[in-house]
């Protein structure tokens, strides 16, 4: 049996808000195996994003564990976190979520910025993704002078530059108009076919069908596959 | 990687241009004022320096009456100090008024005795002679301008003074009104009668009272030790109302004064350095406000709260530089303008220059470098602590 990649085990989040106490997540288990491509369904409110989000490392579990590639990473430091989630993470968002002072290419180049490579390789690098995303000819592009569905190709370019393990899409076609939605979802299912391990969080079933299974969440919980 | 940091910190100031500049202008003022003050004070402490070298010389200390006022005198025993070994030439100088008769009129006039051994006395006074030559003989004179055209007295005319005849040998040239036409210890110098110390002191017996003394020491000789010689004859002979003052000791009384007065007005527009830090905050708090979504994504990708924390001081440490920078520039520009302004309104012919040190320089820099890191901390701070799920949520 292969290890999996990502293990979560009885996560919780509470969050507060002043005197009240919210639980977002009420125990969720979740195993996400190398290869995959989940998606994660449900209302707004489910505690879809707050799952994405503690998959992701951007945040702490109330309870329970995380475990990446076998390794408990639950209450590692936080600069150890940002540079697990640099190398072997990529984020897709709703928002896009791209620098508005750079253009495409420093975008897709930041995360080897952290990671502290040489200026030519990453930027070479960044040229290659965009390339692939079919951007080559939007380098010097500002994210204002980029359409949504363009954008969002930018952000998968960041997502890959590093060559993660797992890539995490929250909404990625929220913002996008249908044409470009199905474009951003065949994308991302090209990824998975070459091997790429997705997680997407959606509401929308026709997104949610371009992934291999598809889990319910409601209320905190995971319902089941669907 | 700072490399690239920094090179995002440059690019986020400047993309915020106007807000930018006005941060920097607040620095700048600042910075300006700071500088313009010492630059000033340097160049002020300099020049006073030089002229009383030109004065004094190094070698030079003066005797003169402890306590206020101008009708402060002291007794001086002139062969007594001539014998202090290192002392090359002891003068007194003396000012009585003294009954005069003139070719044309008479009248009381400022009569100053001095010691011609002291031949650079007149050059120190800067009196030029118009007419004539310096006195080299008992029974000469030298008139000043205005008192030799009171009482019509030209060179080679004879003149009565109390009740003696003196030759007079030299003319003074007039001394410009307000200024240079008194000397040490008030001698109106335009009004006066210059004779030997030794005539002074025959025509006014009495005790001999004189306004200051001159001791100027041998060359190779140890001034400090001159001095301290000096001190001990002054006190053995009688003396105790004198007070002996070197060159060093001189400026250094003018530099401590004037360094305090610079100290001061320095503080003062030191605060308009601190209300410039407090824009530089003011500025990088609403850059972490707007930014925060930024910053949640930078996390996202990889970046540690370090990496955040050097790009945001980054940020606010350029302006507060650039400022300082620009800031150096104008306060230089502000000394030296002023330099020239006081030099035409006073009239002074070798007046001051602002004054301008590589300390000032670099010490401006690293300041202003400085306020705008230490600006910079805490909002920094905040931005690098900020939770990347809160970030990145932030509306």
């Amino acid at each position: 049996m292969t290890q999996p990649l990502l293990r979560l085990e009885g996560v919780t989040k509470v969050y507060r808000m002043g005197q009240v106490e919210v639980p977002a997540l009420r125990g969720v288990d979740l195993t996400v195996d190398p290869g995959a491509f989940l998606a994660i369904m449900g209302p707004s409110g489910s505690g879809k994003s707050t799952l994405l989000h503690i998959a992701g490392l951007l945040d702490r579990p109330t309870s329970g564990r995380v475990l990446w590639a076998g390794d408990d990473v639950t209450s590692l430091g936080a600069a150890r976190l940002a540079e697990l989630r640099g190398r072997h993470i990529g984020f897709v968002f709703q928002t896009f979520n791209l620098i508005p002072t750079l253009s495409a290419l420093e975008n897709v180049e930041l995360p080897l910025v952290f990671q502290g490579a040489r200026p030519r390789e990453r930027r070479q690098r960044a040229a290659e993704l965009l390339a692939v995303v079919g951007l080559a000819d939007r380098q010097r592009h500002r994210p204002g002078q980029l359409s949504g569905g363009e954008r969002q190709r930018v952000a998968i370019a960041r997502a890959l530059v590093s060559d993660p393990q797992l890539i995490l899409a929250d909404e990625p076609t929220g913002n996008l108009d249908s044409a470009a939605g199905r474009e951003i979802l065949e994308m991302l299912r090209g990824l998975n076919e070459r091997g790429k391990t997705l997680v997407l969080v959606t509401h929308d079933a026709e997104a949610a069908g371009v992934a291999r299974n598809i889990l319910r969440m409601r209320d905190g919980r995971i319902e089941g596959e669907a | 990687m700072t490399r690239d940091l920094f090179v995002l910190a440059v690019r986020n100031v400047l993309h915020r241009r106007l807000r930018s500049w006005l941060t920097v202008i607040g620095i700048l003022i600042g910075t300006a004022a700071v500088v313009a003050l010492i630059s000033i004070g340097q160049g002020l402490q300099r020049s006073i320096t030089q002229q009383v070298e030109q004065i004094m010389g190094f070698n030079t200390l003066l005797i003169t009456p402890r306590g206020p006022g101008l009708q402060a005198r002291v007794q001086l025993d002139l062969a007594a100090l001539r014998e202090v070994p290192g002392v090359k030439a002891a003068v007194a100088v003396r000012t009585e008024t003294a009954f005069v008769q003139g070719p044309t009129r008479s009248g009381f006039l400022p009569l100053t005795g001095y010691d011609p051994a002291m031949e650079e006395f007149v050059a120190e006074l800067h009196l030029k002679l118009a007419a004539g030559e310096g006195f080299s003989q008992r029974g000469q004179v030298v008139l000043g301008a205005r008192a030799a055209e009171l009482i019509g007295a030209k060179v080679g005319d004879v003149v009565t003074i109390e009740d003696r005849p003196f030759r007079v040998v030299g003319i003074l040239a007039a001394q410009e009104e307000g200024r240079g036409d008194t000397a040490y210890g008030g001698i109106a110098v335009n009004d006066s009668l210059f004779v030997f110390y030794e005539d002074l002191k025959e025509l006014f017996p009495g005790p001999d009272l004189a306004q200051y003394g001159f001791v100027k020491v041998a060359p190779g000789a140890e001034v400090s030790a001159v001095k301290a010689e000096v001190e001990r004859v002054l006190a053995q002979t009688g003396t105790t109302e004198a007070e002996v003052i070197g060159f060093e000791e001189l400026t250094q009384r003018i530099k401590t004064v004037l360094r305090g007065v610079q100290a001061f007005l320095a503080g003062i527009a030191g605060i308009s350095i601190l209300v410039g830090g407090i824009g530089v905050m003011n500025t990088m708090y609403t850059a972490v406000l707007e930014r925060t979504r930024e910053i949640g994504v930078m996390k996202a990708v990889g970046a540690k709260n370090s990496h955040i924390l050097l790009l945001f001081l980054f940020e606010s440490g350029l302006m507060g530089l650039v400022g300082g920078a620009l800031g150096l520039l104008v306060g230089l520009g502000v000394a030296q303008t002023a330099a020239v302004v006081v030099g035409r309104l006073f009239q002074v012919e070798r007046g001051f220059s602002a004054a301008v040190s590589v300390g000032l320089v670099i010490g401006a820099l690293l300041f202003s470098f400085g306020v705008g890191a230490i600006s910079g901390l805490l909002p920094a701070r905040r931005a690098a602590l900020l939770p990347p799920v809160e970030a990145l949520r932030y509306e």
